[in-house]
């Protein structure tokens, strides 16, 4: 364990630590643009520079490991003049976009400019290398390779991560740029990765672009609800809209975010999202919906059941649980789904496309019900009359439906979710617009926040279980999420 | 008609491949290999020479573009290969480089109309102590001036390859 001095504190860190972390674990934070934590050391920015006593020359700090006894200083005249020059170098070809760039305000070049530098160029303007600009390459990127500084993080994210190998530096000298085989596109799943590690203006997203500075972008932690394995994200919004997801790295689940995941806020602010009911494909106001499809509940109340969703909350599964427990007063319930679960890919995408399989199965364990099984039996036998559950869960029972000719009803967020021959449809507010907990495959418990507010007159699933119960003329008494919750988390 | 490497290159190919423990660094000599058959190393053949060796694309594609010393295209009888690294800088290469422009009317890169002269600025031949250098095909000719110069571009258009004074 070498113990060394990092501007005058020391400290003792695990050998094969580098003098950057060793930095980092006090505090002290060393300029980079090639270094990524998760990605391997290239040390080809020479932003770290960093003065280590006896040596010579200033050392690069990402690539140099701490020793025992070493003495490093990160604020000398040496150091800043390095940084200073670095920067000048770096700077030499960029172009003068900032304005029109979609990384100001993000930009690794700004920030260490106004920090570090604050030196006129000394380069004509005219003298420049000129490059392509605007590439579009692939379904979710833009390469501008006048902007780049050539840090190869984006080079090393393919290579390393999704292992597809498809950038590589092409030429040398000041001819270098960054590119692919033509005529490829650049789409491993996880391509707007690199738009984040990217430290510069040269990648950014083609979703994003130029849809908000991101100084206005206010920042909620949530979770992502695109597949089982449950990542962290922060979503972006301003106004009242999403403006793109990002993911926050932790040490459990995630460092990146899947393309897909990203593009799941998509549905939110999309035009078929569903603001009032849907009766046999009309739309009508909410009230009267929820009056005819709790007295379509009413008439086979012996004949109905429920069916929760691995796609829902725990409040919201639990409030279905509460309906058919307590207002459908029927043991014709099931909370209980075992689909497959497991990282797909090797990096996130995970087998169940369902979020919260594994909070369904605590209603299960608290509230008990059917099998899956028996209720997909009681359902294609055609001794369930109604079934009320959510849009995509009903997939899950299609044949049996079919089969045994139940009225389907369901709760969805958008028109597209709605399975065909549904009888009633209503709204509900989804995961960006209200809390809910959800339970990932590694069985850790993960709650969304909401960015952005539901469509008005939409509320949470909870509290249309509760409006439903009332037509029926049960009160459940369901006046939050944690009323739902009571007795299950 | 798809590019196959032929067999003979896959034999020598196997022979390089044993002399590094790891296959990819076999890359450079097996893109000689092929730059010797064909006098250039076409795109088909970076991607068929990536197969073969279990390398990306990108790869190949990157060390191609990185030397100078690698053919992209059929270059002519003769390729003029002027060093445009700091040593032969300093001692006259950009005037060397002025002079074959002019006299063979072409830019840096082309090839002249008859096929004869291909013309190239390429990264450091390792030859500083005698700059300022060309390498005309596979032979250097060292501390060059105008009239050096010009009596070596009458002997290649009479077809002589050879050393001249030093």
């Amino acid at each position: 364990m070498p113990k060394l001095t990092i501007d005058g504190k020391t400290l003792e860190v695990a050998k094969g630590t580098t003098v950057l972390e060793a930095a980092q674990q006090l505090g002290v934070h060393v300029p980079r643009y090639c270094y990524h934590p998760k990605l391997s050391v290239s040390g080809n920015c020479r932003m770290c520079l960093v003065e280590v006593e006896k040596s010579p020359k200033l050392l690069t700090a990402c690539s140099t490991e701490a020793a025992e006894g070493m003495v490093v200083h990160t604020a000398t005249e040496k150091v800043k003049a390095a940084r200073r020059d670095v920067l000048e170098y770096l700077l030499l070809n960029h172009p003068l976009d900032c304005p029109v760039c979609d990384q100001a305000g993000e930009c690794g070049l700004q920030d260490y400019y106004m920090e570090h530098s604050r030196a006129k160029s000394r380069f004509p303007a005219e003298d420049k290398v000129r490059r392509q600009k605007r590439r579009p390459l692939g379904p979710h990127l833009v390469l501008d390779n006048e902007r780049c500084i050539l840090c190869t993080r984006c080079v090393r994210f393919c290579a390393e991560v999704t292992k597809t190998a498809e950038l590589e530096v092409m030429e040398r000298g000041d001819r270098s740029f960054i590119d692919l085989k033509e005529g490829r596109a650049l789409d491993n799943g996880y391509s707007l990765n690199i738009a984040d590690v990217c430290p510069v203006g040269a990648w950014t997203s083609r979703d994003f672009r130029f849809k908000q500075r991101v100084w206005f972008l206010k920042k909620t932690p949530t979770v992502c609800l695109g597949c089982a394995t449950g990542c962290l994200t922060e979503v972006h919004h301003n106004e009242g809209a999403i403006y793109r997801v990002m993911p926050r790295p932790n040490a459990e689940t995630n460092t990146w975010l899947c393309d897909a995941g990203r593009m799941v806020y998509k549905a939110v602010q999309a035009g078929d999202r569903l603001a009032k009911g849907v009766i046999k494909n009309g739309l009508i106001e909410l009230e009267p919906a929820l009056r005819e499809t709790a007295s379509r509940i009413d008439e086979n109340h012996a004949a109905a059941a429920v069916l929760g969703s691995p796609w829902l909350s725990v409040e919201d599964n639990a409030a279905l649980a509460r309906l058919a427990k307590d207002a459908l007063k029927t043991e014709n319930f099931s909370f209980d789904f075992n689909a497959e679960q497991g990282i797909k890919d090797g990096i996130l995408i995970n087998k169940d496309p369902a979020p919260n399989a594994a909070g369904a199965r605590r209603v299960k364990a608290a509230c008990g019900g059917l099998s899956f099984g028996e209720l997909a039996a009681k359902v294609a036998s055609g001794a369930v009359k109604v079934l009320v559950t959510e849009a995509r869960a009903a997939a899950l029972l299609k044949n049996e439906l079919k089969a045994g000719g139940a009225r389907l009803i369901v709760f969805a967020a958008n028109r597209s979710e709605i399975p065909q021959g549904a009888y009633a449809t209503l709204p509900y507010a989804n995961y960006f617009e209200t809390p809910g907990t959800f339970v990932n495959f590694q069985g850790l418990e993960r709650r969304t926040v909401p960015a952005v507010a539901a469509p008005e007159g939409v509320r949470p699933l909870w509290a249309m279980v509760n409006r439903l119960a009332v037509y029926s003329g049960t009160s459940l008494h369901l006046d939050s999420a944690e009323a739902a919750l009571k007795g299950i988390l | 008609m798809p590019f196959t490497l032929t067999e003979t290159f896959k034999t020598r190919a196997a022979l390089v491949c044993a002399r590094y423990p790891r296959k990819d660094a076999a890359l450079i000599p097996l893109l000689q290999e092929l730059q010797r058959e064909k006098g250039y190393v076409a795109e088909e053949a970076m991607d068929a020479l990536a197969v073969f060796l279990g390398l990306p694309y990108s790869r190949v594609k990157a060390v191609v573009t990185f030397y100078t010393m690698f053919n992209r295209v059929p270059a002519g009888k003769y390729h003029l290969q002027v060093c445009r690294n700091v040593s032969c800088h300093m001692a006259g290469a950009p005037g060397l480089l002025a002079r074959l422009r002019e006299k063979l009317g072409i830019a840096e890169g082309e090839t002249t109309k008859d096929g004869l002269f291909t013309l190239s600025a390429v990264e450091c031949l390792g030859a500083c102590g005698t700059a300022p250098v060309m390498q005309v095909n596979d032979t250097y000719f060292e501390k060059l001036d105008a009239g050096k110069l010009d009596a070596l571009l009458e002997d290649l258009r009479h077809g002589r390859l050879r050393a001249i004074g030093r």
